[in-house]
């Protein structure tokens, strides 16, 4: 065989930094990440906030907002409220960090911390450097990390020093847009240090650019960012209870986009509104119903539609 | 910790994959599902070995410690593992020549004169000096090379004693200075399940007349597999022969166990999984298969055989054979064992540079079908990976090659017993005696550097199960006519092999890939 034979053979199926994706088969087999070892502390310097600053109102947003058309929604429930609190989010592309960055109240906005995969965002490190200036992100280990690397979490630390957090308690990114269950690190750390939880919903942002892709669609795809009313547990409520509550009410700003707003409040009330996880059936059908364009906002309905 | 060994189902994330062929390797990209067995991750190594070795031989399992075994004026005789093991050779220095070094110090303490050490090599080639001293270390072949430290020689007519018959008639001969002494202390590597235990005496120091009992064709076809020691018939009749030896010489035994690290550092790729390299391991295989493949065959060869193993070693225990043994095999599946769910159409092997046979040599045809059809096929416990009638798909290019001395009688074999038939039970009755006696293979066996007459024979039955099994082998970028004298089929690429496949197995059969070395034990559920 030749030489580009075999070069061709190797980087099949593989990024242009020669990383493979982990097979699904193998994923509870992979490595656990070294993490952590990242210092953190500077990008919430004034300078690297001043240029994040920059980097957000001069690149991201123009760029993001030049290629889809995003509506914000529930904003009004932030502007009483002061941090510290914990943002917690579905999360289905890398769209969704800037969208929610980028229409936070200005209280919020220069304040927020988002949790990243240790395992992803911090193994290489001007990946690490990247992530770290432009999201002021912290390394979040997902699949348990050692006892020193749990030890060693940021987010109770921020909190403390009154950073709000971005969190996206389904751990990575959706397989195929649907949501996958909540896990319970977001609401426990808002459960044990009695801080608020402002359930987010995204909408439209894995058709814009799902998995695997690193740039947007064309079309200028419609996106929602829905906000929802922050939460706090009830006095004597378990973790796993107020994790289970803050899940139901990302379910529901989900399905308000497809039911109004009156309407999943009901369904929900009635106990009928589930986690989003899509048709059941043949893969194809998952991916055609979460890729289905949203109906855009910005246009009036027709009344006889 | 390391972790467990798993099944990977290949899907479009799944990278193309390491397939070992020979002295080198390709990256093959396999059909979508099909199930790819890895080892668990390699396991660490004793970090203290003299202090583990030091309390083996003082807390043994069922016997009195070893200093309170020895005494002055006893016989001692040090029994070691031959050249076949490990697979590849251990990065000096060998752990046989680490435990041989504190069994002499307490015979030194204890005043015994009457010490000898064997290579227990049964019907394999003798050691040269050079890898006596490699296997025992500097210190002890001085002590002891040439006149007390030797191999086993199952042709000396004056050096073997017959210990007497098992229940089932099998004749048990072993080494005359082994079976004389007060006792016999066994240094043993275990790196497959097949290997130690109670094959150790009765096949390390064995002769043909014993050998017969079990090396046959009917005694194989029984043994499924061999690495699971209590469905082969093989290892019954080990016993069997064990039970005569323990009435007759008093053995203290002493197993090791290896880890899975096969590879040293600058190939070390080679056994991370394909998904987990970085851009350093993908420069090292481009620059190293290229580099491979432009290296002369030759010195392609003497380049992998050089490749010593920097094996970290996970268990010592010392004793009674019987005690020692179960603990020794729990290391060995620690290491190797992984757990798969049903038996495929089609099972899939890479065969590599190394058989226990061609160590500092080459790896003939016949070699390539027993490391195939008997060593990698027999990887498993409870069924074979490939269901009753599936197909075989081996990698080897397997070349008309062979070592003038240590194979001569595998060059007959091949050139005037596989022309005419490859049927083992006609070779076995036809043909053995006359191999097993040949007075000039016999000679090359006691004084050059020749497997036994018998041997290659012996390679043939070693793939009697797999082959009653199968219902096709195809050997991947296999010398076709070499492939075809010995009544296998060959293909230029996976592809082609699993059309040629389609006649026995259909349009869509369900593969496995039996990702080795290192070696993977498949518990196959």
């Amino acid at each position: 065989m030749s030489l580009k034979s075999d070069f061709r053979e190797l980087v099949s199926g593989r990024d242009w930094r020669g990383r493979s994706r982990t097979p699904r088969s193998a994923v509870q087999y992979r490595e656990p990440s070294p993490g952590l070892t990242f210092p953190t502390a500077w990008t919430r310097s004034k300078p690297a906030r001043t240029v994040r600053r920059g980097l957000h109102s001069g690149v991201l947003k123009p760029l993001v907002w030049a290629q889809t058309r995003p509506t914000v929604e529930g904003t009004e429930y932030l502007d009483g409220l002061t941090g510290p609190v914990i943002f917690a989010a579905n999360h289905a592309s890398h769209l969704d960090a800037p969208l929610i960055l980028n229409t936070l109240p200005k209280h919020f906005a220069g304040r927020v911390a988002v949790g990243a995969a240790a395992d992803y965002f911090f193994t290489a490190r001007w990946r690490a450097v990247l992530t770290t200036l432009a999201f002021n992100a912290f390394p979040v280990e997902r699949f348990g990390g050692s006892s020193k690397q749990k030890q060693a979490s940021l987010a109770p630390e921020l909190l403390d020093r009154g950073w709000s957090l971005l969190l996206f308690p389904e751990a990575s990114r959706s397989q195929d847009g649907w949501m996958s269950p909540f896990r319970i690190g977001a609401a426990f750390l808002a459960w044990s240090r009695k801080v608020p939880v402002v359930p987010v919903a995204m909408r439209g942002t894995y058709a814009a650019m799902p998995r695997g892709e690193w740039a947007i669609t064309r079309g200028r795809p419609s996106l929602v960012v829905r906000y929802g009313r922050p939460m706090l547990p009830h006095e004597g409520e378990p973790a796993r209870d107020f994790n289970v509550r803050v899940a139901d009410a990302v379910h529901r700003l989900w399905a308000e986009e497809d039911l109004g707003w009156y309407r999943a409040l009901r369904e929900s009330h009635a106990g009928r509104i589930e986690r989003p996880a899509g048709p059941q059936g043949a893969p194809w059908r998952r991916l055609w119903e979460a890729t289905r364009p949203l109906r855009s906002s910005s246009r009036p309905n027709r009344i006889w539609s | 910790m390391s972790r467990p060994g798993f099944v990977l189902e290949v899907d479009e994330r799944t990278p193309s994959l390491l397939v070992h062929q020979g002295e080198g390797f390709r990256l093959e990209k396999f059909p979508l599902g099909t199930r790819v067995i890895y080892p668990p991750d390699s396991l660490p190594g004793i970090r203290d070995l003299d202090a583990a070795i030091r309390h083996a031989l003082l807390n043994p399992h069922g016997t009195p410690p070893l200093p309170e075994l020895l005494r002055p004026d006893m016989r001692l005789t040090i029994v070691f593992d031959d050249i076949s093991l490990p697979l590849p050779q251990m990065r000096p220095p060998d752990i046989r020549g680490r435990i041989i070094e504190h069994v002499l110090e307490l015979a030194a303490a204890a005043g015994v004169d009457d010490v000898e050490l064997l290579a227990a090599n049964a019907l394999h080639r003798r050691m040269t000096p050079a890898e006596l001293k490699r296997a025992v270390g500097d210190r002890v072949f001085r002590a002891f090379f040439p006149k007390h430290l030797r191999n086993h020689d199952a042709e000396d007519p004056d050096g073997m004693t017959h210990l007497g018959l098992t229940r089932h008639g099998e004749d048990v001969e072993i080494n005359k200075r082994a079976a004389e002494s007060d006792l016999l202390v066994y240094v043993n590597i275990t790196l497959t399940a097949m290997s130690g235990g109670p094959k150790s005496v009765a096949v390390g120091l064995g002769s043909y007349k014993s050998l017969k009992h079990h090396h046959n064709v009917h005694t194989l076809r029984h043994s499924t597999s061999f690495n699971d020691p209590p469905n082969s018939a093989m290892h019954h009749s080990y016993h069997r022969m064990a039970k005569v030896v323990e009435d007759h010489v008093k053995v203290f035994t002493i197993e090791t166990t290896l880890n899975g690290d096969n590879f040293p550092e600058a190939t070390k790729f080679l056994q991370k999984r394909e998904w987990e390299w970085n851009l350093r391991d993908q420069a090292s295989l481009l620059a190293f298969k290229k580099a491979n493949e432009m290296t002369p065959l030759k010195l392609r060869r003497e380049i992998w055989q050089r490749n010593d193993a920097p094996f970290g070693v996970t268990g010592i225990h010392a004793g009674d054979p019987k005690e020692v043994h179960p603990l020794t095999l729990a290391n060995v599946h620690r290491q190797q064992l992984t757990e798969i769910d049903g038996q495929a159409d089609i099972g899939v092997w890479g065969l590599p540079f190394l058989c226990p046979y061609n160590v500092n040599s080459i790896m003939n045809p016949i070699l390539v079908m027993s490391l195939g059809l008997g060593y990698f096929f027999n990887l498993y416990r409870n069924k074979p990976i490939v269901r009753q009638g599936g197909v075989a798909i081996f990698y080897h290019p397997m070349q008309n090659d062979f070592h003038q001395i240590h194979h001569p009688s595998y060059i007959d074999f091949f050139e005037e017993v596989l022309t005419q038939t490859t049927d083992q039970q006609a070779i076995e009755s036809k043909f053995e005696k006359q191999f097993a006696e040949d007075p000039w293979y016999t000679h090359l066996y006691r004084n050059s550097y020749a497997y036994h007459g018998v041997h290659p024979l012996y390679m043939w039955y070693w793939g009697a199960h797999a082959m009653e099994h199968l219902g096709d082998v195809i050997f991947v970028g296999a010398d076709r006519k070499a492939a075809a004298r010995m009544g296998f089929r060959s293909a230029s690429t996976l592809a082609d092999a699993l059309e040629m496949a389609k006649d026995t197995v259909g349009g869509s059969p369900s593969i496995t890939y039996q990702h080795t070395p290192p070696a993977t034990l498949a518990d196959v559920r």
